[in-house]
């Protein structure tokens, strides 16, 4: 049976062969879209693992890259101090550059165990910061201020890369890196996973570490914990007495809820742009293949009239065009999967292969639902076909 | 003829309208598709306000310096620009800025965000801002020190409200008062080297810009006199870039480039790889892929519908119609299907592009369509038409004319 309606679908092949390609495109189209859609939905799933709400984050310029390390010191305690005066202001905390959602990365590279991970997001932090985020430590402890002074480097790591260094083994108090003995750094604690650049990314790796004297003129950033309720009137309060107390510095105050809100702009406006050409893509190739379909099966009426004339039932007629229709979707699902696994072969984009065959899967069954859908109403008809009317005909 | 092919056209439209909606419906979404990527890449691109000596400027918003080990690269320094590129005997004139930073003012505790940006004198002469009121602030005003500022008509509406002039009024910027001597049209935001809400002159700057560090937070344009001497600006640019001496011994070669707009524009600041090649293919396999979808299934229609025709194509050539001919009048059919699917999509364009600028999705970006998205449209309609309206017509021209008319 079946290999009769390849020698059916062979006899019109220049036919076939622009329905195919049709097939074939839509197929890589929608692969590529899943893809992306699957990525963005596993990210949205994972637990945010911090707090946004009334923490805001302020920004400055650094003007003073000229003064003495111990004299910045001293100076970011005044302003910490002056800010904690104010009865809103619940906790500080100097931040690098890379704080929740501010689309800015910063990423070591770090070799343990013969492993090497190439993209360690690093934050610099202090020891409120935990708190005003509310990260959840799983293990050890979060810094304070006996973390001053140390031989090996004390850092904070995150679930992921706590499994992929160290497994299910002990971790707190351990040394990581692979160079001199004086570089490795001493893990103090683990945290939960994170989604530090918005709801739709991935946590990735992390290393939280504690601000230096040697890179606190580097820190352009403080992150506020506020008292709930904290409006325009005391950010204005909030402004003077930042101004005041950084003169020679721009400062700007932003709340991380907006933040967050165009970080997911981010993720989510390519998303829905994608989704409404592909879709139109597929309605455009959905109303083509119907057409032609229809189209062949009026032209076949001769064919089908015989068939009908010998005994087939209206049943397996249009069964036979559905199954016409099934195969060379077949083919193009073929062709294309070929291409698209290449993707979690390659491990193309660094994504992990779950993505890629999550995405393949349900491309594989949209074409297929799409071809079914587009097929059967053609073939309903052919069934309903008269063989004394269609062989009149001829 | 054409008047008659017009008819022929029609005729059949309306004869399987079901096929005729599905073409004019890939077509002109299709279209419309391309043509707000158009609108889009045209005011970004192509919308010289207030660049508008944009041919011969050259851009400069990078240095990178690299070694063996270490690789450093960035915005550059005030005293970079000032210094070494000020020193070039061909352009004209150089415009310098600093990259937009974001800080709060606040009126009557209603906050405003806002974008500043510090500028020299030269930079509004390389530039055009259309000055709704006031004038820019002079070269002597800088030298003084003065506070004074430029403001955008915006910043004008939400910081003083609908009032008449506001020259030589206070606006309050980082807790500073800076007396307003000019208010200019928006700028959009994409033009990222010329956006800003406020402008102010270099030398009330709050960073020190007299560091003599080659990297920083400004960004350089060079006035050239006529459009002959960008190539020797950018030679005379390229030989001072190969003289400056290293400023560590970490590194072993600087790379700057004064670069025309486009390619200043998408340089990502890495010398391995220009951003222009990465941006375009990306841009281009995208258009293939919406184009291709389409095309595909118009040319799968068309056939379709030629072989329905087989019966007046064999009578034609019965009488001796060549098949030239005959393939000439299908592509004018197909052509003037794909104007119709144009029209709609235009129609359709225009009210997305409504909406865009209802919702006001990136600062001050307002698109519209123009001479030059209408060209591409009517451009991309043709190619549209010829690349779905070739390979039936072919197919068509070779059918044998008895098994045509036998057929019916």
């Amino acid at each position: 049976m079946v290999k009769h309606l390849f020698t059916l679908i062979w006899n019109k092949k220049k036919q076939n062969a622009l329905l195919l390609a049709e097939m074939l495109i839509s197929f890589l189209v929608l692969f590529a879209v899943f893809s992306l859609l699957v990525y963005f939905f596993r990210n949205y799933k994972k637990p945010m693992g911090l707090d946004y709400d009334d923490v805001w984050v302020i920004t400055y310029s650094q003007t003073n890259t000229n003064t003495s390390s111990d004299s910045l010191v001293q100076f970011y305690q005044t302003v910490k101090q002056n800010l904690l005066s104010l009865p809103q202001v619940k906790s500080v905390s100097l931040s690098s550059a890379n704080f929740p959602f501010s689309n800015s990365h910063m990423q070591n590279g770090i070799i343990h165990n013969n492993k090497n991970i190439g993209s360690i997001n690093t934050f610099d932090t202090e020891d409120s910061y935990a708190s005003i985020l509310n990260l959840k430590l799983v293990e050890g402890r979060w810094f304070n201020a006996a973390d001053i002074t140390y031989k090996n480097r004390p850092v904070v790591i995150n679930e992921s890369l706590r499994a992929e260094f160290f497994g299910t083994g002990k971790a707190v108090g351990e040394l990581m890196g692979d160079g001199k003995e004086e570089d490795k750094r001493k893990i103090i604690g683990v945290v939960k996973d994170a989604k530090m650049q918005g709801e739709y990314t991935n946590p990735g790796y992390a290393m939280y570490q504690r601000v230096d004297t040697g890179g606190i003129k580097w820190i352009g950033h403080m992150l506020l914990k506020v008292a709930p309720g904290a409006d325009a009137a005391f950010e204005a309060k909030l402004y003077k007495n930042l101004a005041n107390s950084m003169k020679s510095a721009n400062v700007e105050i932003d709340r991380l809820g907006n933040k967050l809100k165009s970080a997911n702009n981010f993720a989510l406006v390519p998303m829905i742009v994608l989704s409404i050409i592909c879709t139109f893509l597929i309605v455009n190739v959905a109303l083509g293949l119907f057409g032609v379909l229809w189209y062949n099966i009026n032209k076949r009426r001769g064919e089908i009239g015989l068939r009908r004339a010998v005994g087939a039932s209206g049943q397996s007629i249009s069964v036979q065009l559905v199954t016409e229709s099934i195969l060379l979707a077949s083919l193009a699902v073929i062709i294309g999967s070929f291409f698209a696994i290449q993707f979690p072969l390659l491990n193309v984009f660094d994504l992990p292969a779950g993505i890629y065959l999550t995405a393949l899967l349900l491309a594989i069954i949209f074409v297929y639902v799409l071809v079914l859908v587009c097929s059967l109403y053609p073939g309903r008809q052919a069934a309903a076909i008269y063989p004394a009317a269609a062989l009149h005909e001829e | 003829m054409l008047l008659n092919y017009f008819k022929i056209a029609l005729a059949v439209l309306k004869r399987r309208k079901f096929f005729t909606f599905i073409s004019l419906f890939g077509i002109s979404f299709t279209l419309t598709i391309l043509l707000v990527m158009t609108a889009f890449i045209a005011k970004i691109i192509g919308d010289n306000y207030p660049d508008k000596k944009r041919s011969r400027s050259l851009y400069i918003n990078n240095i990178e310096e690299r070694g063996k080990e270490s690789m450093q690269s960035g915005l550059l320094s005030f005293y970079f620009l000032d210094h070494y590129v000020r020193s070039l005997k061909t352009p004209v004139k150089v415009a310098i800025s600093s990259g937009f930073n974001g800080t709060n003012t606040y009126v009557n505790n209603k906050k405003i965000a806002l974008n500043y940006k510090y500028t020299n004198a030269d930079f509004w002469e390389v530039l055009d801002h259309e000055f709704l009121e006031g004038k820019p602030f002079t070269a002597q005003q800088i030298a003084n020190g003065e506070l004074v500022t430029v403001i955008s008509e915006d910043i004008k509406k939400s910081y003083f409200g609908n009032i008449g002039s506001v020259v030589g009024k206070y606006i309050e910027a980082d807790n500073v008062q800076y007396r307003v001597c000019g208010v200019v049209k928006n700028v959009p935001i994409t033009l990222y080297m010329i956006y800003s809400d406020i402008y102010l002159p270099y030398t009330v700057s709050k960073i020190d810009y007299k560091g003599t560090g080659y990297q920083g937070n400004y960004t350089g344009i060079l006035l050239a006199k006529s459009k002959a001497d960008i190539p020797a600006i950018q030679k005379e640019y390229d030989a001072m870039i190969a003289k400056l001496p290293m400023q560590s011994k970490k590194f072993t070669k600087i790379y700057s480039h004064a670069d025309t707009f486009i390619r200043g524009y998408v340089r990502t600041g890495n010398e391995e790889n220009s951003g222009v090649t990465i941006a375009l293919l990306a841009l281009g396999i995208f258009v293939l892929i919406i184009l291709a979808l389409p095309t595909l299934n118009l040319v799968n229609i068309n056939i379709t519908r030629i072989m329905e025709r087989s019966s007046e194509i064999g009578v034609r050539k019965a009488f001796g119609a060549s098949s030239s001919i005959l393939v000439y009048q299908f592509i004018v059919e197909n052509l003037i299907l794909t104007i119709i699917g144009g029209l709609i999509g235009l129609v359709m364009t225009a009210i997305i592009i409504y909406f865009i600028n209802q919702a006001d999705l990136i600062a001050y970006l307002k698109l519209s369509i123009n001479y030059k998205v209408l060209g591409i449209g009517l451009l991309t309609c043709l190619v549209f038409g010829l690349l779905s309206g070739v390979y039936p017509a072919w197919r068509m021209s070779r059918l044998n004319v008895v098994n045509a008319l036998k057929a019916q």
